[in-house]
């Protein structure tokens, strides 16, 4: 059943991604021929009009979908003003949506762990009812080979049945993969499933552990189970909850009130520094100072948003730390945290994606402004007469994105895979204390 | 007194002197009440953010008229971008209005989707397509992980406290020897889990229904009817869970054996079958691509510029000749491009509708799936009939965007006869000009919801406890 469901949702990222991927990059080149083959016009109409760009959706997505079903997909870069990525796949989904993602990640972080302890939860208990254990015992067997024993059998039903999940992951990466992104994929996949692995053998230890200290198996199962319910279901909203009072998100509102705020303030100073008006687009501007006005308040502007969004998106980066340290109670929030950062669905990513954007638009505006400065600027008093035409609309390059490189993303997910050893050292230390106490009498 | 007094007073006594009843109780009284309490401060603080924007916006057209007086009579210079003399700036950023959905007196109790999709939107004679994508500011990451609410409580951690205290009822009786003992008294063996049912039952679901009822109405507004069925809800989905004790317990299996059937049928219908069957209505009834749309966006505003490029070419006469800026004989002249910006604007609205006009449709085809096949998970049909009642599920912002595109209609239809006319704009067009007022969703609709999905969770109830009862008669007491 797990590999069942293993696969389906592999099949079903499968085919998300495919999808996903095929109209990016058709939209992509679709959006740039536009823009190439618009009709004659004023350039700051054009820059009006703008662009817009799409987010690839990882190779590893199929894996692990992270936050991207919460996350735009889609940027329009327009002039004037910064926005957000529009289109977050969960808004065109049902309320059942908001029971999880259907994905191997899913599968992987909480039905997996329940799997391990419904085999490994009477592994010693078990065999204590069954009287087994005295046997095993005053044989002279160490108690921790028993462990090790133990540990590597449950490693090894996991293993068998994560295998073909293991092999899908690696043939839809190499098959799914740009080229040129396969290698990096590989990488990516590789420290993933090294993450993984750590997860399991934290679990593992776990379950020995109690299933070791535990008078009976009815108990260690009811302890276990427990631990799991925990885990799953409620560790991710209270960690949420956590983080949020830790680091609250602002309200939109106050959001968008402070930055235009700061937007006006930094706009009277400036334009009053460069042009000695008081309001933009003060009748005291002629006609010919409107190309480069429009350069100095799309600038001035530049600043302004990033400021307000890199405050923003530090809060929120900092509210997944909180569940990174987390992870060291319950080891799910740093694997989830993990395994979406080398699949390159987490935030750190989007928020790469975004700022990419956001640069490329900074670049049409620019090269916007430019012409006009030329060539309107010098037109005595007619601004919107000016027309360009195909020789501006070609020196904005297309937008190209490439996902950044597996070094990147480990480098940003180092103290995720620390917390997880952590917790795996602390969980074979728990399970080794709890097999110590092993004594033959009292089995 | 009947025997299932006798069970029930027996029962009681013997519950009362184990400590398991307490601490469940007391786990579910802690997290009904943390769920209470963060919804609480959630909603009080949507709540203030709203009162302050209606503040604001009862505020706004008092300057703005003076401003208006003072350019009629010449004491000041219009700004031009921010002229309430000029139709096109008042229909634009300058008289914009905020659309609103107020939280609904059971807000408290559900996230739902409030935490994804906007309760505002700024309502201006731009284009729909540029407005109502919005999102609210949230970590997507909170978003993916969801919240400690009482729907959550309810949904996903009720039964487990249903599964603690009931999952051993005759098992144990069993297992201690005292089933047999019990069956040589004139008694029968339903009439004993009835009764042992009863007194946990009450326990449970008196805890899950009274607590937020009271709680609920004394902090808020609350209508007695939308509380009554979400506490129906909630008393049906308990049934549920106390169906399935009862039809576990029937098969007179192990303690050990009983529990592991509850907890897996617990993953099966509140974690797996809800996250398959989102997969499946997705795959069943496919929205269009986003990106399509994107791209279909794109060329219609290609199409516009291309329509209006003679108006956009013209230049602002106000900056050779300021006087254009003010009013003259209810006249006033509106910028070529201006005009054209809501030219351009209309159209788009008009031609873009078809493409979103197909996501509604598929995403109301989704809905309609979910709800039919909602009777495979009791889980997924509580889930979705807290959130209505809560008025945060997707049905009311659908209502929602309704009324934002009514008023958006309404807004663009005051405003474009006035541009194309010239006409400046007066004191007496302050009380023309359209307002935004919220109509609460249709009760009958609301209450047909409520009642089938009650009867969706109820059903399975019935046929699970129908078929414990028939192998309870070939129960053994050995």
């Amino acid at each position: 059943m797990a590999i069942l469901l293993i696969l389906t949702s592999m099949a079903v990222g499968w085919q998300r991604q495919r999808e996903a991927s095929a109209e990016q990059q058709a939209a992509q080149e679709l959006d740039y021929r536009d823009w190439l083959n618009q009709d004659i016009r004023h350039p700051h109409d054009a820059a009006h009009q703008g662009m817009h760009v799409f987010k690839p959706a990882p190779t590893l997505s199929i894996v692990d979908p992270g936050i991207s079903r919460y996350a735009g997909t889609t940027v329009w870069l327009q002039a004037h003003r910064q926005s957000d990525l529009k289109f977050r796949p969960a808004q065109d989904a049902t309320g059942l949506q908001r029971f999880g993602d259907f994905s191997a990640a899913w599968v992987l972080q909480i039905l997996v762990p329940l799997l391990v302890i419904v085999f490994g939860f009477n592994a010693f208990a078990g065999e204590r009812e069954q009287g087994t254990l005295r046997q095993t015992l005053s044989l002279g067997v160490p108690a921790w080979r028993l462990l090790w024993g133990k540990a590597l059998a449950l490693g090894a039903i996991i293993g068998t049945l994560l295998i073909p999940a293991v092999i899908a992951a690696g043939f839809a990466v190499v098959l799914g993969a740009e080229t040129g992104g396969r290698a990096d994929a590989m990488i990516r996949l590789a420290w993933a499933a090294a993450g993984y692995a750590v997860y399991f053998g934290i679990i593992i230890y776990l379950v020995l552990g109690v299933s070791a200290l535990t008078p009976s198996s009815r108990v260690s199962l009811i302890a276990l189970i427990a631990f799991w319910i925990g885990t799953a279901v409620l560790a991710p909203r209270a960690a949420s909850d956590l983080a949020r009072r830790l680091h609250p998100t602002p309200a939109k509102k106050d959001f968008l009130a402070k930055m235009e705020t700061d937007l006006s303030a930094e706009a009277e100073r400036i334009w009053q520094e460069k042009f000695g008006v008081k309001a933009k687009w003060s009748p005291d501007l002629p006609l010919n100072k409107w190309g480069i006005a429009l350069r100095v308040d799309d600038q001035l502007g530049y600043a302004v948003y990033r400021r307000h969004y890199d405050a923003l998106w530090d809060t929120y980066e900092r509210q997944q730390r909180v569940q990174e340290w987390a992870g060291l109670v319950v080891p799910l929030l740093a694997l989830r945290s993990f395994s979406m950062g080398l699949a390159g669905t987490d935030f750190a990513h989007h928020r790469h994606f975004t700022e990419a954007a956001e640069e490329h638009r900074h670049l049409i505006q620019d090269l916007m402004s430019e012409d006009l400065v030329k060539h309107a600027d010098t037109l005595d008093h007619q601004h919107f007469a000016y027309q360009a035409g195909k020789d501006l609309w070609k020196t904005v390059p297309q937008f190209q994105y490439r996902l950044p490189a597996a070094g990147w993303a480990l480098r940003r997910n180092w103290p995720g895979l620390a917390v997880l050893t952590a917790g795996l050292i602390l969980s074979f230390a728990f399970s080794a204390a709890a097999v110590s106490r092993l004594r033959v009498v009292q089995g | 007194m009947s025997r299932l007094e006798l069970v029930i007073r027996q029962e009681f006594r013997i519950l009362s002197a184990d400590r398991t009843i307490w601490i469940v109780c007391a786990i579910l009284l802690a997290l009904i009440g943390y769920s209470l309490q963060s919804g609480m401060t959630r909603i009080s603080r949507q709540e203030a953010v709203a009162a302050e924007m209606l503040d604001k916006q009862a505020k706004a057209d008092a300057p703005l008229m003076a401003q208006l007086k003072r350019i009629q009579a010449g004491e000041e210079r219009p700004k031009p971008f921010a002229n309430p003399a000029d139709p096109s700036n008042m229909g634009s950023s300058l008289g914009v209005r905020t659309a609103y959905m107020p939280a609904a007196p059971l807000a408290p109790a559900a996230v739902g989707q409030s935490d994804l999709f906007p309760d505002q939107f700024k309502v201006t004679y731009r284009s729909k397509v540029y407005f109502i994508y919005d999102t609210a500011i949230e970590n997507p990451w909170n978003l993916l992980s969801g919240n400690i609410d009482l729907a959550f409580v309810i949904i996903y951690l009720f039964p487990l406290m249903i599964f603690a205290l009931n999952y051993n009822l005759l098992s144990a009786e069993r297992e201690q020897g005292t089933l047999r003992m019990l069956m040589s008294q004139p008694l029968n063996l339903a009439a004993l889990l009835a009764g042992k049912i009863a007194v946990r039952a009450s326990a449970l679901l008196g805890l899950a229904v009274l607590v937020p009822a009271a709680t609920l109405s004394a902090a808020r507004p609350v209508l007695f009817e939308t509380l009554a069925w979400w506490s129906a809800l909630v008393l049906a989905y308990g049934a549920f869970w106390f169906a399935c004790v009862v039809f576990v317990n029937a098969f007179g299996k192990s303690s050990a054996v009983n529990a592991v059937a509850l907890i897996g049928s617990w993953v099966v219908l509140v974690l797996i079958v809800p996250v398959v069957l989102n997969v499946a209505v997705s795959l069943a009834a496919p929205v269009p691509s986003r990106t399509e749309m994107a791209a279909r966006t794109r060329v219609i505003t290609t199409e516009v510029l291309n329509r209006y490029a003679h108006e956009l070419r013209v230049d602002y006469q106000y900056v050779a000749k300021p006087e254009v800026l003010v009013p003259k004989d209810g006249k006033i002249e509106v910028p070529s491009r201006m005009r054209a910006f809501y030219h351009m604007q209309r159209d788009v609205d008009a031609e873009i509708q078809p493409t979103i006009d197909r996501f509604e449709l598929q995403l109301a085809k989704q809905n309609a799936l979910a709800r039919a096949l909602g009777i495979l998970s009791p889980a997924a049909v509580a889930y979705e009939g807290m959130t209505a009642l809560a008025g945060t599920g997707g049905r009311r912002y659908a209502h929602f965007m309704d009324q934002v595109e009514t008023f958006h209609q309404a807004w663009k239809a005051f405003f474009i006869p006035k541009i194309d006319a010239g006409t400046a704009i007066t004191a007496a067009d302050f009380d023309l000009m359209p307002d935004y007022t919220w109509t609460e969703e249709d009760a009958p609709v609301v209450r047909r919801h409520a009642v089938q999905g009650v009867l969706q969770v109820l059903v399975p109830a019935v046929i699970l406890i129908g078929i414990g009862a028939w192998r309870l008669r070939r129960f053994s007491a050995v």
